[in-house]
């Protein structure tokens, strides 16, 4: 074989093996100047008209009691949890579309958000029938109190079952495994409509809420239960990011590069599970924010995975503050959830961006 | 180097390679051929330690693969699926770098060296200008220079590749073949490849192991076993052998030699 004149020497591959840095920490720089703009937006608006210097007080624990209860109690804990739970979302779905080789795949497509609905919804319905008193509100406390642990469960067990159905002769197909969650995630579906439409009481309303993803009634506690997860995810994805780039080739050609596929597979599972299950948990399923981000992050990053991932905790983070702070404004005093707004947000962007793809 | 005893491989219920002991020797080009469904996919995904065997073994450097150390085994042997899955928006540099995975541990990062080998194995492919192209913008026989390219980062002596040409045209499968030609010419590596085409199987291979059906044929040089009655025998092709002037076999005027079957010609 005759080899062409080499244009392109090794000089020139080391050499850009370094440069290309300046976009990277622009895109980092860009993402967190939004996080931190929607984080101060989502403190600043609400039903209470607040100064910046009444805010301040408020966060430094001065001013009048009033203040420091609405910044402190209310706004802080809620935008802090809408940005987790944005974070959560984003990274889950980032990793299912890898993992799947699924463009669509969101925390959706292993059934999480179903089986945690689901879950969710028979804790109301059976708090109801154990304490029958005629306050609606006491006889759901029990269960809006531990929802985060009662969805996170629902939301584990049937990732478990979709990837134990979806294995073929033992190892994970993707596409079985896509429609394996498609089905019962369907199933589970109809499962919480029936339960709601057979409980058939005044407050349903309150499950509605839940269901359609919102972020009424944050509380610091919520934020305590969230951010465990939110750290064990972070790592967990910097742990994966090397098995990751290599588990995107052909499966057996990964794993004859000495690459674990089955373990780390199960591994990403795991993480891209508890994110998804432990924030619906907290807000109920708002599948967008896990659909769009990463595709947004991937468009922005290229290929550089940490890059992609880093934009994902911003962008999600951001998406999620923004459109709660839109939904609580736009109509105050009634609110529109996180997970309507948010898919009405992102879907214009997001289709700008495929017009744009080549 | 690597060797079978009286191997036996399956897909679930389907028996895909029955009784098949051979040996690979050290540096040479081993070419695999047979008839579609033959085994020949299937035993080269058992020398990569892929499939667990029913019975018999696979063994590399006397050692059954199935023992191997996942990654140690990786150090020694390359595999180029029939089929790879290019990475969405990846270029080449990436791709051929994540050859180098086996070297490091799953934390840490790419190094020096590894950026060295790098550009090593995209510069022994021809690649090397092509570094900052998306793999999914070039042609075939480039995308196939790229997945070779990624083989060689990985720093194996030892490449198996499951029908390289068989998605390219005449003039890149030509190509790919004398780059693997060359590989094994200047640096001693030691290719195991699945071909199709009897003639270029004749032209580059230094053995060749016929299968039919999971089971071994024949196996040895080109001359040994590119022979009429076997070609008829396994492919149902008569055909007319001659020696050609580098005195490799070659095979002309081709034609099924059962009438009543529709002529699938692969």
């Amino acid at each position: 074989m005759t080899q062409p004149a080499p244009r392109y020497s090794r000089q020139d591959y080391h050499r850009l093996s370094v440069s290309g840095l300046t976009p990277v920490a622009k895109l980092v720089i860009a993402g967190a100047l939004c996080l931190a703009l929607v984080l101060l937006g989502g403190i600043q608006t609400g039903a209470v008209n607040l100064t910046w210097p009444e805010i301040w007080h408020g966060l430094a624990g001065e001013g009048s009691q009033h203040v420091q209860r609405v910044v402190l109690e209310v706004r802080l804990p809620r935008t802090l949890t809408g940005a987790l739970i944005g974070v959560h979302f984003a990274l889950s779905g980032w990793l299912l579309q890898l993992l799947s080789r699924n463009p669509l795949a969101e925390p959706g497509i292993l059934g999480i958000s179903a089986g945690a609905s689901l879950v969710a919804v028979i804790a109301f319905i059976l708090g109801d029938w154990l304490v029958s008193s005629d306050n609606p509100y006491s006889n759901t406390s029990f269960a809006l109190q531990n929802l985060p642990v009662f969805a996170m469960a629902g939301g584990l067990v049937t990732a478990a079952a979709v990837y134990v159905l979806g294995l073929r002769h033992g190892n994970m197909s993707p596409v079985k495994m896509t429609l394996t969650g498609a089905v019962i995630a369907g199933m589970l579906h109809a499962l919480t409509t029936g339960a709601l439409a057979f409980w058939g009481h005044a407050h349903t309303e309150l499950v509605a809420q839940w269901l359609a993803g919102s972020l009424y009634g944050a509380q610091w506690h919520h934020l305590h239960t969230l951010w465990p997860w939110t750290l064990a995810g972070l790592v967990g994805i910097a742990l994966l990011l090397r098995p990751l780039k290599v588990m995107q080739l052909e499966d057996q050609q990964a794993r004859s590069m000495g690459l674990h596929l089955n373990r780390w597979r199960g591994f990403a599972l795991l993480i891209a599970t508890l994110l998804a299950a432990s924030a619906v948990g907290i807000v109920g399923p708002v599948g967008f924010i896990g659909l769009l981000i990463p595709h947004i992050s991937r468009q922005l990053a290229g290929t550089n995975f940490p890059l992609q991932m880093t934009l994902c905790v911003f962008l999600g983070a951001t998406l999620a503050v923004l459109a709660d702070v839109i939904g609580r404004t736009l109509f105050a005093p009634y609110e529109v959830p996180v997970g309507v707004v948010s898919a009405i947000l992102g879907v214009p962007f997001f289709l700008y961006l495929l017009s744009r793809q080549p | 180097m690597l060797r079978t005893e009286n191997l036996f491989l399956s897909y679930g219920e389907k028996p895909a390679v029955q009784d098949v002991s051979l040996e690979i020797p050290e540096g040479g080009i081993t070419c695999l051929i047979g008839p579609n469904g033959s085994g020949k996919s299937t035993l080269l995904k058992s020398f990569a330690g892929l499939l667990s065997p029913l019975s018999g073994q696979a063994f590399l450097d006397g050692r059954p693969v199935t023992d191997w150390n996942r990654r140690k085994l990786a150090l020694r042997l390359a595999m180029l699926p029939q089929k790879p899955i290019v990475p969405d928006g990846i270029r080449v540099r990436d791709l051929v770098a994540l050859g180098r995975f086996p070297h490091r541990k799953w934390w840490q990062g790419n190094c020096a060296s590894d950026d060295d080998a790098t550009a090593e194995a995209m510069a022994m492919t021809g690649v090397l200008e092509l570094a900052e192209r998306p793999v999914q913008s070039l042609s075939g026989g480039q995308q196939q220079r790229a997945w070779i390219a990624m083989a060689l980062a990985q720093g194996t002596d030892i490449l198996l590749l499951d029908e390289p040409t068989t998605f390219l045209d005449w003039g890149y499968q030509l190509e790919v073949l004398e780059l693997l030609s060359s590989l094994n010419r200047r640096y001693g590596m030691s290719v195991v490849m699945s071909l199709h085409d009897l003639n270029q199987a004749a032209q580059f291979a230094d053995r060749i192991a016929i299968l039919a059906d999971g089971q071994l044929q024949a196996i040895g040089s080109p001359q040994q076993v590119i022979t009429e009655t076997l070609i008829d025998a396994v492919f149902r092709v008569r055909t007319t052998v001659t020696v050609g002037s580098d005195g490799r076999p070659f095979c002309s005027g081709a034609s099924t030699s059962v009438s009543t079957a529709p002529a699938i010609i692969h």
